[in-house]
């Protein structure tokens, strides 16, 4: 039984590969890290600049790349106002915040990340769920400030509970979910159609 | 009764409790001590965990219990916390557990360990009261300081963050200085680097971001590379040390194992990351790399399998310690199914889009977090147990051995049972809302209010309860196993003669 | 770039993945035991689960849509789920030689 094992059964070759392949897996993930921040920067192609909220946003489904891509718009102001880039990170921000000091999470899913015991937020702002763009924003405001008094259960009974949000929190989290309806997030979710295709 | 009087009858209720349990400490060394003190944190919060699972899961069927009062949202972040902070214990606890013996020296710093332990358990505790009782705030920075930062898995506020570091530092400490002062091995330089990067990524989720996309991105560093990186290669430490011991496996055998699965591990896990990049904002190139790299990941789980089984066949397959083994046993096929197949079922980008945020992520949290995680925790729980009691018998007809198997049975076809009510939840979510309804409020809730969902989720209540009941056999059972056992544990005699390889005993030390 | 798998095709998706894995664990497995003993029926069932894994691989690869460069993907299953469990074994084997009678190594 005194054979010796061969180099590439050896402890001190696994040892090397083991370095080696984590070393070298490891840079390659932070070369695409890098890579992938810049290419998701706020106000790039796939991350909008805040100032987005004075926009249409919209789908179009593209035939060659089998998903949906999104398409900005004309303006369409949000609250009545036009936003500047600082004004709008701020509302965003705001929105931001309030979405995790409240654990939206822990209850919806936001990108597709999260809990599924209620809808999934990343397209929220463009939902056919909110009848007429134009009653859309006070729906959504009403709703936040009082989900119990204000929901549509649609059948379910499940209500979301009041976090007390308040007005200007509630703006915040509407302009948040309008920027991050805008994100390209390669045809997530597949083939939804928005509140403008089902007005038409 | 005032409060003087209350605190004297807690008191005296835990003494007899003490009494009851008949455990002996003096059986344990200084770094075993410690050890156990993070066991019992452990459990105490993988019964909360459960406890409060069992409320989340009520909602789904009777969404008005407890509404406003203990919402939804509340009760599964105590649901999850729970889970990664008790896995966390167990670790740690393994950690202490192995480090004297390892290094076969007396621990280093334990007076910085005990005082860590204290301070980590007292925060864990603020922070579950605080998540319980003021449960929300407001939208600014004091409350993701304060309250909870609202990011699943990670809500812990910024301060109980800091403190985590810090307590961190000094594990780190105790571990660096032990090994540092006896010596080193390659388990423990594996051990040692492994545990700087799992608490190097928990940094990388501190910080707050406006940018969701860049936020996601390094949340699912922290998530992702945990448990299909760091965690596995730690259980790959842990296992490496128990094979050793358990099985009377030579050391070199172990220790080249141990590279092979940190290669495998590391080079299909790291990169595997991207399964999680491709619906974020994030480009395309990731949905390529996560489908080639997720489809690897499976490859070290069969590897880890097949070396299993070879060593346990050529070695004497004797142990002394027989719900440690079955529990080992249940962390090989756990870790194989619920990460590797269930898994790679819906990790490829094609399919991926329909499943993504669904049940489906459920069916598969469930099963590989129980299956890897919490399964070679409870083995670690019976191997320190029956150390605590002074190494007695726990093989063949050990008293009440029925109750380690109910237990062992019970959270088994329990937890498998939630997964599979869970996928067909999945399933059912996937077709209907994503694929027919296109993801729309209206058809989430089409997909909730169908027949196959409900029942599902009923079922999974159920499931879910055997879960629980499980839990509570096991909880007694760890009390009381080995309880009045006279009989010595049996020896385990290496297959070469290696002489005195008995699992957890000292006799190691004298050569 | 991806085509989404269809409505339709969703059950032979998650059905032939798992197969995919459960093949080749089952292969991996046989092969080894099928060394350890030789026995010609336990290296048929091998190669039995062996083939069960490239139809997988085929059902997959079509109800996914695989084309272009992702069908190196199924190349990739299929050559390295062959080669991976023979290189498993073998270092199960070789790293089980003994080197050296000390004591000290044993432990
Ligand atoms: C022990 C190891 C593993 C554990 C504990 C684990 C756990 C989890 C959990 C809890 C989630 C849900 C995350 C959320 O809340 O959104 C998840 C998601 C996911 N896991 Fe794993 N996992 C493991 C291994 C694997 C492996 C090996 C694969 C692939 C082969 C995989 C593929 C995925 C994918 C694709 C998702 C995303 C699901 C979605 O799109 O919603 N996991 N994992
Ligand atoms: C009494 C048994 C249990 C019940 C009733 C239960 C119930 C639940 C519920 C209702 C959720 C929320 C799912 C959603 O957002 O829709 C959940 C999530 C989760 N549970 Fe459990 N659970 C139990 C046991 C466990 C165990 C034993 C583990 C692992 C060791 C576990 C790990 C998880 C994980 C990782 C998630 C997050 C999944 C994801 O986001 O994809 N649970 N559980
Ligand atoms: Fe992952």
């Amino acid at each position: 039984m005194n054979e010796e094992n061969p180099l590439w059964a050896s402890e001190s070759f696994w040892k090397k590969v083991a370095i080696w392949v984590t070393a070298g897996s490891f840079l390659i993930l932070v070369v695409l890290t890098f890579d992938s921040l810049s290419q998701t920067e706020v106000g790039g192609k796939r991350v909008q600049a805040y100032s987005v909220i004075n926009k249409k946003i919209d789908y179009v489904y593209k035939e060659d790349l089998h998903k949906f891509m999104p398409v900005i718009g004309e303006t369409e102001l949000l609250f009545g106002k036009e936003f500047t880039e600082e004004e709008a990170e701020k509302l965003v921000t705001l929105g931001k915040k309030t979405t995790q000091a409240k654990n939206c999470m822990n209850c919806h899913t936001l990108l597709g990340n999260g809990a599924y015991f209620a809808p999934d937020l990343t397209k929220a702002w463009l939902d056919k769920g909110w009848l007429s763009k134009e009653l859309r924003e006070d729906l959504m405001i009403k709703f936040l400030l009082d989900p119990e008094n204000n929901a549509r259960t649609f059948g379910s009974n499940r209500k979301m509970p009041n976090l007390h949000i308040t007005p200007e929190e509630a703006k915040g989290v509407v302009a948040f979910l309008k920027w991050m309806s805008s994100i390209d997030t390669n045809g997530f979710p597949y083939n939804f159609k928005t509140i403008y295709a089902t007005e038409e | 009764m005032n409060a003087k009087e209350l605190c004297g009858v807690a008191n005296a209720k835990l003494d007899a409790f003490v009494t009851w349990t008949a455990l002996d400490r003096s059986n344990l060394s200084d770094g075993r001590k410690l050890a156990v003190n993070y066991f019992i944190v452990a459990v105490i919060l993988f019964f909360a965990q459960l406890l409060f699972g069992m409320i989340a899961a009520t909602q789904f069927i009777f969404p008005n219990f407890l509404y406003g009062f203990l919402d939804f949202s509340v009760n599964r972040m105590v649901h999850i916390n729970a889970m990664v902070v008790w896995m966390l214990y167990g670790f740690i606890g393994c950690t202490y557990w192995l480090l004297e013996d390892e290094s076969q020296t007396e621990i280093v710093g334990l007076k910085f360990g005990k005082l860590a332990f204290w301070v980590l358990t007292i925060a864990v505790a603020i922070v579950v009261l605080v998540y319980l009782f003021i449960q929300i705030g407001a939208g600014n920075d004091t409350t993701l300081w304060l309250i909870n930062e609202g990011r699943e898995y990670i809500e812990a506020p910024r301060w109980a963050d800091i403190g985590i570091v810090a307590v961190v530092l000094t594990f780190f400490y105790n571990v660096v200085a032990t090994f540092s002062k006896g010596k080193w091995s390659g388990i423990a330089g594996v051990l040692t680097l492994d545990l700087v990067a799992l608490a190097g990524l928990y940094l990388a989720g501190m910080f707050y971001m406006t940018n969701i996309t860049h936020e996601q991105f390094w949340w699912w560093w922290v998530i992702h590379l945990w448990v299909e990186a760091t965690w596995e290669v730690l259980v790959g430490v842990i296992m490496a040390w128990s094979l050793m011991k358990l099985l009377g496996v030579r050391r070199k055998i172990v220790t080249t194992w141990l590279y092979i699965e940190v290669a495998l591990m590391f080079g299909s896990g790291i990169l595997g990351l991207g399964h999680h990049y491709f619906w974020i904002g994030t480009p395309e190139y990731w949905l390529t790399i996560g489908g080639f790299f997720s489809a690897l990941e499976p490859i070290p789980l069969v590897a880890m399998v097949v070396h299993a089984v070879y060593d346990s066949g050529s070695h004497a397959f004797k142990n002394g310690n027989h719900p440690a083994l079955a529990w080992v046993i249940a962390h090989a096929f756990g870790n194989f199914f619920g990460a590797g197949v269930w898994g790679f079922m819906h990790t490829l980008p094609q399919i991926n889009l329909y499943t993504h945020g669904t049940q489906w992520s459920a069916s598969h949290g469930h099963l590989a977090f129980f299956g890897a995680y919490a399964t070679i925790n409870i083995a670690f729980f019976y191997l320190a147990i029956q150390h605590w009691r002074g190494d007695v018998w726990m093989s063949g007809n050990a008293q009440n051995a029925w109750r380690w198997k109910w237990a062992l049975g019970l959270l088994n076809v329990g937890v498998v049972g939630m997964t599979i009510a869970l996928l067909i939840a999945g399933y059912e979510q996937s077709f209907i809302e994503r694929a027919v309804e296109g993801s729309t409020w209206s058809g989430y809730f089409t997909a909730q209010n169908h027949p196959s969902f409900q029942s599902a989720m009923v079922w999974r209540w159920f499931f879910g309860l055997m879960t629980f009941a499980g839990l509570i056999l096991l909880i007694w059972d760890l009390l009381t196993i080995g309880k009045g056992e006279t009989r010595k544990m049996a020896i385990v005699v290496a297959e070469r003669g290696a002489g005195c390889v008995s699992f957890l005993s000292e006799c190691d030390h004298t050569h | 770039m991806i085509q989404p798998v269809a409505m339709q095709d969703f059950f032979i998706t998650f059905f032939s993945s798992a197969l995919i894995i459960l093949a080749g664990a089952s292969y991996a497995l046989l092969f080894a035991w099928s060394k350890v003993n030789e026995n010609f029926r336990i290296k048929i069932a091998s190669y039995v689960s062996y083939i069960v894994l490239i139809i997988a691989v085929v059902l997959l690869t079509r109800a996914a849509n695989f084309t272009g460069y992702w069908l190196s993907l199924s190349v990739v299953m299929v050559v390295g789920y062959f080669f991976a469990p023979i290189g498993i074994w073998h270092l199960c084997v070789k790293t089980h030689v003994e080197t050296s009678t000390t004591l000290e190594e044993k432990l």
